[in-house]
């Protein structure tokens, strides 16, 4: 029952927000969508700590969904220690978001849509989490890309929204498609969608191999290929990330919500998910190391040069992912997830605050015009900071670190230990990106709430502390963000128990997650250090010395160009792809469409019928000899194909 | 045996040649005529048949009243077939084409195909000996007693056909002066005069 | 030589009965003259009624009589009972219409009685003779009603072309019963099916070419394409309870009779008579659906209409199973209810005091008089085959049988055709709704006239809750024709 209740609230809540929001008036409709996700919230944790360190396993039957030939599958909520680790992380954030949202939405007129809209994508999220097979995954996948269409473009009188909302959801949907395929090779491979039976006869199809394409492949390598191409739609990595900087042009909380603590981690779950395929698929382990590594780079540099505050911390998030992938492709899935987990606290609070700051520059987002706010705001100044803290991963080994110091340090650990395909590339990386990292937190910190004031003077004399409504989810995704780390590492990493059956590792993958453990001081504290180094020059470039960046972007323009148009990702896609498939489009709504199918189709059909018309009517002479000579010529002809050919 | 197929040749012939006469001769008095030697040479076939009976009727019937009626029709009515025929020649082309091929394939099918035996088996009614029984005496057993539903359905039709004909063509018209025998019958003596008895010189 | 017995007159007593009552009916015309035209009508509707009570009250089993030149058998008992309404629904139409238009004569209810007769000899035929002669007595008294109105040019032009082209049809049907009767041997329906179905005999191409002259002849009736050319003059230019007449009762007739034809004595040689059925089908739907398109007087459209429909239930013909006679029997059926309601709409189309028969008087009947623009939505909906009123059903039953004896070319045809044809039912529609209203029509159209309409309005919007009985019934009658 409490299960049902943690999934199904919030899609009630949806539902009656939706429908009866007009109804109801803003404040029910608000109050009912976070009522109800915060109940959920509060039963998941209770959920949480009844499921994890048990090999209990609830599953629930819904209903018997489809049963077609072999394909035959229920509705089912199944609730292992994964999926209510992922409850936490859904309900918790969205409840906090929902709150959040009351205060930051006051001055929006569509109130109940947009709640309706948050309650239904957390309901897709945990449809997807809670997911017993393949197809239901599947089903929450695209239900949360739809929400987070429609609340991106939320604000559907901004073409930018809309452009956005749809680049949003084509990309996706590239990703959807290797996905979809993946689940048909399941379907065809293991003849059944269902986990469990799935899982259970990987091991016998391992080795086996299968026509792609008109290649000869390992069954499994081509399945979580797939897969993973889907996960990388969804989770914004490197190829199909462009989405997500843009995505931001929704409202603030959904940015925390959707693209940054739950929806986009939705691949890395994926992944943890399927374990038993991918740790059985190691080519594709590696590709997943190697695109979580390029990813966290890439995502890293870009953030550096960014000046709109949601776009770095968007960028942070796509490179954050990236480690979270790596993490996943070096076999450490419950080093993934945790990094997830501490993840999805600081970096929804630092959205959340950066909506605060938005929110009281009356709706100013590039940073070149902020400065010198935390006088005005220490608060979420101070909450900021230490969101950033977190997310630079500072803190000393064995004593006290902030919740990123712990997942992160333990992806760099088990890359050092690892010798898996990738590893390598994955720790040198991985440590250049905590350099990046803290050096784009602080410059964010540095621009937006130190040194001058670059703003105009009314917007500074508007500028304020956020509400108490806004403040207090800030707050508590603060402690997240501070005792999530500690509190959690053992149970997530260390603990045998904690992830009973649910996730699934190799002999050689546990003795590498156990090695990580016991590395060295020294090794652990190597990413501390990348990261106060990032930090100091952070405070060097944009307190000390301000002029600094603008002399070195300047000399090395085409480098700073480079970054700042996000290695023109969007132009080559725009120039190899976009255009080509526009002009494509254009040719054949124009010549396909217009001259060939509607020219010999309905237009040319009709000219045609109105011919054949005009004709039939004028043989109706009126002349008797005439229809006379039509009755013998009919005879003639039909004793004339008898006589011939009958 | 010989005789009577070359009888039969020569009235087929006469009946052919006289059809198309009928349809293409200009004067349609002479059309009427022909289609009365038309009539006579089906007669004749009848009786080669041995159908002494239909002959006599097609003589009486057709040649008597059918023809001679069409004859007066003709006569009276001053239609000038020379208009009605105008074009006439334009089609006759592709009338022609329509009916050679029509005939020759059904000579083609008439001459090839071979009656089975189990065809010729079944027939219709049963033909009396032609020795025994008058053609006459032998056609009215038949309708009268077997053919008695199609006798009855002709009787509907014709009668259908004589309602027909009053339907359209009888008008009513006022102001004419018929003869009613009746009414001159039934006249007594009181309705047609009435004696006056006039003194002189006053008038009535 | 043996005495004949005396034949049982027992199946054939409807037909008697109209035959009597026709004659008394003359009688009575003949003494009280054309006065007594009202009292005639509604005395043959009378004499309907009965005759729909003798035929329903007949034997069920098959039987033939009169030395198996007629039969009754529920096929016949089932066509004749619709041939009747067909009869009495006209002759109620008529009344107030020859009143109005000055041909108040009370022949044209006695020759519609006759004409009945003819039909329902048709239908209980079981002998190429007897085929001929109900044929025959059912078109001349057409001819005749067709020329009715003959002080119209148009009338009398439409009666003569009928009669003449008729003559052209008859004498084709007689040369095929000539030919079929000399490859066979006998005129009897039995005897020859006998001959070609148990015998084995392999039909021979002399009966098969009297069969097209045969079905040439029936093609006539039925006004399938090419032999259709009468239909739009003659419709156009009768009056239009006389049109009426010609779109019932004689289609039922004539598409019964040549199914009989085709399956009783023919089955044998459906390989062969399939091939002409699918093409006369192809062509009366294409004809039908793409002449019609450019019409602007109504009652040509329910000509062309007519020939369209007869296409659709020859497909049902063509695919010369049990399930196809059966679907033919149903489309008739529903062509039958649609065409009555039709045409007492359009018989209701009178503006100060003239009959209108242009598609565009009936512009803004929406507006005008919503109630009489829906009933005729609704029995255009219907003819167009939109489901799921009456007229869908029809088609779907007609296509799933052609598609089950693997006529495919033939059912995609005849759907195309009918997305064609749906077009200028849907265009009055338009006109009755969305253009500039007209003149209104008179009202109030008669309490007989409402009673039609609203039967066969009913009938064709609720055939789809309550079809089971007539499904039943159909089956029955189609089984009792298939060897």
């Amino acid at each position: 029952m409490m299960f049902i209740l943690i999934v199904f609230l919030p899609g009630i809540a949806a539902l009656i927000a939706g429908l009866y929001g007009r109804l109801l008036g803003d404040r029910p409709a608000q109050l009912i969508t976070s009522f109800a996700v915060t109940l959920s919230a509060i039963l998941s944790i209770v959920a949480f700590f009844q499921i994890t360190g048990t090999d209990e396993v609830e599953r629930i039957q819904v209903l018997h969904w489809i049963s077609s030939g072999g394909l035959d599958f229920s509705w089912a909520i199944l609730v292992d220690p994964l999926t209510a680790v992922m409850f936490v992380v859904v309900n918790g954030v969205s409840a906090l978001v929902h709150w959040y949202s009351i205060g930051y939405m006051s001055h929006d007129p569509h109130k109940p849509r947009f709640f309706a809209y948050l309650s239904l994508f957390t309901f897709a999220m945990l449809m997807l989490v809670s997911a017993d097979n393949f197809v239901q995954l599947f089903f929450g996948w695209e239900g949360v890309g739809l929400a987070s269409y429609l609340l991106i473009g939320f604000w559907f009188d901004k073409p930018a929204a809309n452009a956005a909302a749809i680049k949003a959801f084509l990309v996706n949907r590239i990703g959807d498609f290797g996905f979809a395929l993946g689940i048909m090779a399941i379907f065809l491979v293991f003849n059944s969608v269902d986990y469990a039976t799935v899982f259970e006869k990987a091991p016998d199809v391992a080795g086996t191999s299968i026509g792609f394409l008109g290649m000869e492949l390992d069954t499994l390598t081509v399945i979580t290929f797939l897969l993973f191409i889907g996960a990388m739609g969804k989770s914004a990595q490197i190829f199909l990330h462009t989405w997500l900087p843009d995505a931001m042009e929704g409202p603030t909380p959904v940015s925390a919500l959707i693209h940054a603590a739950t929806m986009v981690t939705a691949g890395v779950f994926l992944v943890a998910r399927t374990s038993p395929l991918f740790e059985l698929a190691p080519i594709t382990l590696g590709f997943v190391t190697v695109v979580g590594a390029v990813t966290a780079l890439f995502a890293g540099t870009v953030a550096l040069a960014q000046n709109d505050i949601k776009r770095v911390i968007a960028y942070s998030t796509c490179s954050q992912l990236g480690y979270m992938f790596f993490a996943a492709g070096l076999s450490a899935y419950s080093v993934a997830i945790f990094h997830l987990f501490t993840h999805a606290f600081f970096k929804a609070l630092l959205f959340l605050g950066a909506g605060s700051v938005i929110h009281a520059m009356s709706d100013e987002q590039d940073m070149r015009r902020m400065g010198g706010l935390f006088s005005l705001m220490p608060l979420t100044g101070t909450m900021m900071w230490i969101g950033s803290i977190s997310l630079a991963g500072i803190g000393i080994s064995g004593v006290f670190g902030f919740s990123g110091f712990y997942s992160k340090d333990l992806i760099l650990e088990v890359a050092w230990a690892s010798d898996a395909f990738g590893a390598n590339l994955a720790y040198w990386v991985g440590l250049a990106v905590a350099l990046l990292t803290a050096l784009y937190s602080g410059r964010l910190l540095f621009m937006t709430f130190h040194g001058k004031a670059r703003a105009s003077q009314s917007a500074m004399a508007h500028a304020h502390e956020a509400p108490l409504s806004m403040n207090i989810p800030n707050m508590v995704l603060t402690l997240g963000a501070v005792l999530a780390g500690i509190f959690a590492v053992h149970g997530f990493t260390e603990s045998e128990e904690f992830w009973g059956d649910s996730l699934f590792m190799l002999e050689e993958s546990v003795a590498i997650l156990e090695a990580a453990h016991h590395l060295p001081f020294w090794v652990k504290m190597i990413p501390v250090l990348a990261g106060l180094l990032g930090l100091l020059l952070a405070w060097y470039f944009y307190i000390r010395r301000p002029d600094l960046p603008a002399k070195i972007a300047e000399a090395n323009r085409p480098l700073y160009q480079f970054l700042l148009n996000k290695w023109y990702f969007d132009e080559i896609y725009e120039a190899l792809l976009v255009r080509p498939m526009k002009l494509l489009g254009y040719a054949l709504w124009r010549i396909g469409d217009g001259r060939i199918i509607d020219g010999f189709g309905p237009d040319g059909f009709a000219a045609l019928v109105m011919g054949l018309a005009r004709r039939s009517a004028a043989l109706q002479s009126g002349f008797l000899y005439h229809y006379a000579f039509a009755m013998l010529i009919g005879v003639a002809v039909l004793v004339s194909w008898f006589l011939f050919f009958g | 045996m010989i005789l009577s197929a070359i009888a039969f040749y020569v009235f087929a012939a006469i009946i052919i040649a006289s059809a198309v006469l009928v349809v293409s001769a200009r004067n349609p008095v002479h059309s009427v005529f022909f289609l009365i030697l038309a009539f006579f040479n089906a007669a004749g076939i009848f009786v080669l048949a041995g159908a002494e009976f239909l002959a006599m009727i097609l003589v009486i019937v057709y040649v008597g009243a059918v023809a001679v009626l069409f004859m007066f029709v003709v006569m009276m009515l001053d239609i000038n077939f020379v208009r009605l025929r105008e074009g006439f020649l334009q089609y006759l082309p592709v009338g022609a084409l329509v009916g050679i091929i029509l005939l020759i394939e059904l000579v083609f099918i008439v001459t090839t195909q071979v009656n089975v035996p189990e065809v010729l088996a079944i027939s219709g009614a049963p033909t009396p000996n032609i020795s025994e029984v008058t053609n006459t005496h032998a056609l009215g057993r038949l309708i009268y007693t077997r053919y008695i539903y199609l006798f009855q359905a002709g009787g509907l039709i014709l009668l259908v056909a004589m309602i027909g004909a009053i339907v359209l063509t009888l008008r009513e018209r006022p102001g004419v002066r018929k003869q009613r025998i009746s009414d001159q019958v039934g006249r007594s003596r009181s309705d047609s005069i009435e004696i006056k008895k006039v003194s002189p010189g006053n008038g009535i | 030589m043996p005495q004949a017995p005396v034949p049982d007159i027992l199946p054939a007593l409807p037909e008697i009965w109209l035959a009597v009552a026709a004659m008394l009916l003359l009688m009575v015309g003949a003494f009280r003259g054309n006065a007594s035209t009202r009292m005639v009508s509604w005395l043959a509707v009378v004499a309907v009624a009965i005759a729909f009570v003798l035929v329903l009250s007949g034997s069920k089993e098959t039987g033939t009589t009169f030395a198996g030149m007629f039969v009754v058998d529920s096929f016949s008992t089932f066509a004749k009972e619709l041939i009747l309404v067909g009869t009495a629904a006209t002759l109620v139409m008529s009344m107030d219409y020859i009143r109005r238009e000055g041909m108040e004569r009370f022949e044209f209810p006695v020759l519609i009685l006759l004409a009945t007769i003819g039909m329902m000899m048709m239908v209980s035929a079981n002998d190429l003779i007897s085929l001929y002669v109900g044929i025959e007595l059912q078109s001349l008294a057409l001819y005749v009603i067709a020329a009715f109105k003959r002080d119209t040019l148009k009338s009398t032009e439409a009666g003569l072309k009928y009669f003449v082209l008729g003559a052209l049809s008859s004498g084709m049907l007689l040369y095929g019963a000539s030919l079929i009767y000399g490859f066979t041997g006998s005129t009897n329906f039995e005897a020859i099916g006998a001959l070609y179905t148990q015998a084995g005999q392999e039909p021979s191409i002399g009966l098969i070419v009297g069969l097209v002259f045969l079905i040439s002849g029936l093609a006539f009736k039925v006004s399938a394409v090419p032999f259709h050319m009468w239909t739009p003059d003659v419709y156009e230019g009768a009056s239009t309870p006389a049109t009426a007449f010609f779109a019932i009762a004689p289609k039922v007739a004539a598409m019964t009779l040549l199914v009989r034809v085709l399956i009783a004595p023919f089955f044998g040689a459906v390989d062969d008579w399939q091939q002409i059925i699918t093409l006369i089908a192809i062509l009366s739907m294409g004809y039908g659906a793409f002449a019609a398109l450019r019409q602007a007087n109504i009652k040509r459209l329910m000509a062309y209409s007519s020939i369209g429909h007869m296409g659709f239930a020859l497909v049902g013909l063509a695919a010369g199973t049990e399930q196809g006679v059966q679907s033919v029997l149903i489309y008739l059926l529903i062509y039958l209810v649609m065409n009555i309601g039709a045409f007492a709409a359009i018989l209701t189309m009178r503006v100060k005091g003239q009959m209108v028969e242009g598609i565009d008087d009936l512009a803004g009947l929406g507006r005008n008089n919503p109630m009489l623009a829906l009933v005729l939505a609704i029995l255009f909906f219907s003819l167009a085959g939109i489901p799921p009123l009456a007229g869908f059903f029809g088609k779907f039953y007609v296509f799933l049988a052609a598609i089950d004896a693997q006529l495919y070319t033939l059912a995609v045809l005849g759907v195309l055709s009918s997305v064609v044809g749906a077009y200028y039912y849907l265009r009055i529609i338009k006109v009755m709704y969305f253009d500039e209203p007209a003149e209104s029509f008179e009202r109030p159209i008669g309490r007989e006239m409402t009673l039609i309409l609203g039967a066969s309005t009913l009938f064709t919007a609720f055939f789809v809750v309550f079809p089971g009985p007539f499904l039943a019934w159909t089956q029955q009658a189609a089984a009792a024709l298939l060897p």
